[in-house]
């Protein structure tokens, strides 16, 4: 997506030889340049400095025993320089207590002459490896960061929006007082103010949601869930609702216990956000059909409504934080933009999968996929089993 | 005539809040709530200032706004509106864009916090108003 994104292996990297000898210089950049390298060789430390730090090599390469400046003095100076450089020491057996200085003061490897082509392209290789790995973790960091930071900053927004409705319905409503009072307005607004109070409560609970959720505090617990008894007890806290908007509620389970393994109070959220946006997003005269049904080794729930569909284009987006579609029929709804993405996450973190299908102006469906409750083979059938699974899991 | 001021911000509560307050002080109030309506209605009807939220639709629109009023050409001759730009969250554009040349191409006029300080809106607005009058003559 990003073409900056793309790593060091699509960029050229290039080699800087610094080393006294003309031998040495030579086949170091021979073998270099075989390796589809570019290589430039430098015969004292001074003027490879120079070069190191107008062309930012990928990788330099330095003998430590120099007439003028020391290697050791360069392997400094490089990481002055760019700390990404890789530096790798060239040295005579008889310095290597100089070379193990030198990887202490930042050299990445070091080769004892006399070496082989395959020895150089090997240290070269890895060193360029590891760089490329160090440049993709330092630029997902920086990602990371900004991600951070835009998320704070809309996050602020969310929770200021509807903050700011209310404080300017009350500052208005203050300095209007005497001069334009309108008690129909005045009651207007205040019964908008309270509709708003509640977003900001509904944003904070599922915050926190979610925030649990990701922290893996709620889902970590897998007792058994009969979901034959969780999802009527949900249908019925919301029949009144639903009448209210003229939808029906309808429930078809298979006999018997329908159970998953997982949290009670994250299965709750999750069909509480399923169902409510069911009725949420019907119209009226509409339903909402809950199904249950056992297949294979998992659970599979489908709540389906007859309202007004998702469009396409906004399907792909449906489970992202904060996503919201904006088409105007969908607008008049109120939500905190969580519901859906903390519904996934729940589903992902119980080792299921949440599917969407829709047809604009009909409905959506939205299905469930948990794996089944499976008895502990040691505890089967007795009646600690709830109790042993619990501690097993934790 | 009235001044108009043209707001354009995805709240309709805010919209409501400061309409009334402005209608009260005898302006004439347009809204919109988008960003795409908000340069329609600009067109359409000239407004004398106008009041432009920065986040709307979980982006910071308003910049994009900004840009097209002051340097797209179909806009030239609204160039001189004043643009109050509003928002909730205290980040000039200076501090969305450190260092960047380009923030120049999408500084508003003005740049207030909401909740918006009434006595101070009331005062900026008539500033506003009363320094494109003296224009006109």
């Amino acid at each position: 997506m990003d073409p900056t994104a793309k790593t060091g292996t699509d960029a050229l990297e290039t080699v800087v030889v610094i080393d006294d000898d003309y031998a040495m210089r030579f086949s170091c950049g021979k073998i270099l340049a075989k390796m589809g390298l570019p290589a430039e060789t430098f015969e004292d430390g001074a003027r490879g400095l120079a070069a190191v730090a107008a062309a930012k090599p990928a990788m330099v390469i330095v003998d430590l025993k120099m007439p003028g400046m020391s290697g050791m003095e360069v392997v400094s100076r490089i990481h002055e320089i760019d700390p990404q450089i890789i530096i790798v020491v060239i040295t005579g057996y008889a310095t290597i207590d100089t070379a193990v200085q030198a990887m202490k003061s930042g050299a990445y490897d070091f080769l004892p002459k006399p070496f082989s082509p395959d020895e150089l392209r090997m240290i070269v290789n890895r060193g360029l490896e590891r760089r490329r790995l160090a440049l993709e973790a330092q630029r997902h960091e920086i990602e990371q960061t900004m991600l951070k930071r835009r998320f704070v900053t809309f996050v602020s927004h969310q929770l200021r929006t509807p903050l700011v409705a209310i404080h300017q319905y009350l500052d208005v409503l203050r300095h209007l007082d005497g001069s334009a009072d309108d008690p129909a307005r005045r009651q207007e607004w205040l019964d908008r103010c309270l509709k708003r109070v509640e977003e900001l409560q509904d944003l904070i609970a599922d915050w926190l949601t979610l925030a649990r959720v990701e922290g893996g505090a709620l889902v970590k617990e897998r007792v058994k869930v009969d979901l034959n008894q969780v999802i009527p007890g949900i249908l019925k806290s919301y029949e009144a609702t639903a009448a209210a908007e003229s939808v029906s509620l309808e429930f078809f389970f298979p006999d018997g216990p329908v159970l998953v393994a997982g949290d009670r109070n994250c299965l709750s959220v999750l069909f509480d956000n399923l169902i409510t946006n069911a009725i949420k997003y019907n119209k009226p005269g509409g339903k909402v059909t809950v199904s249950g049904a056992r297949s294979q080794g998992e659970v599979v729930i489908a709540v389906a409504d007859t309202g007004i569909g998702i469009p396409e284009k906004y399907r792909p987006f449906l489970f992202e934080e904060f996503f919201r579609v904006k088409d105007d029929l969908a607008k008049k709804a109120t939500g905190t933009g969580l519901g859906l993405h903390i519904s996934k996450r729940i589903v992902t973190e119980m080792g299921g999968a949440i599917e969407v299908a829709s047809e604009p102006g009909a409905g959506s469906t939205f299905t469930v996929h948990l794996p089944a409750w499976r008895e502990p083979e040691a505890a089967a059938g007795s009646p600690d089993a709830e109790q042993t699974a619990i501690i097993n899991c934790r | 005539m009235s001044a108009k001021v043209l707001l354009i911000d995805d709240d309709s509560d805010f919209r409501a809040a400061v309409k009334s307050l402005l209608e009260s002080h005898g302006y004439q109030v347009l809204e919109a709530s988008s960003g795409h309506e908000g340069l329609q209605m600009v067109l359409e009807q000239k407004p004398d200032v106008i009041l432009l939220d920065l986040m709307m639709e979980s982006t910071v629109e308003g910049y994009g706004i900004t840009y097209s009023l002051k340097y797209r050409d179909e806009f030239a001759e609204f160039r001189q509106i004043p643009i109050f730009m509003v928002s909730s969250v205290e980040e000039s554009p200076d501090e969305r864009f450190p260092m960047s040349a380009e923030v120049d191409l999408i500084r508003p006029d003005r740049y207030l916090t909401k909740p918006l300080d009434i006595p101070k809106l009331l005062r900026l607005l008539e500033e506003a108003i009363g320094a494109a009058k003296n224009v006109a003559v």
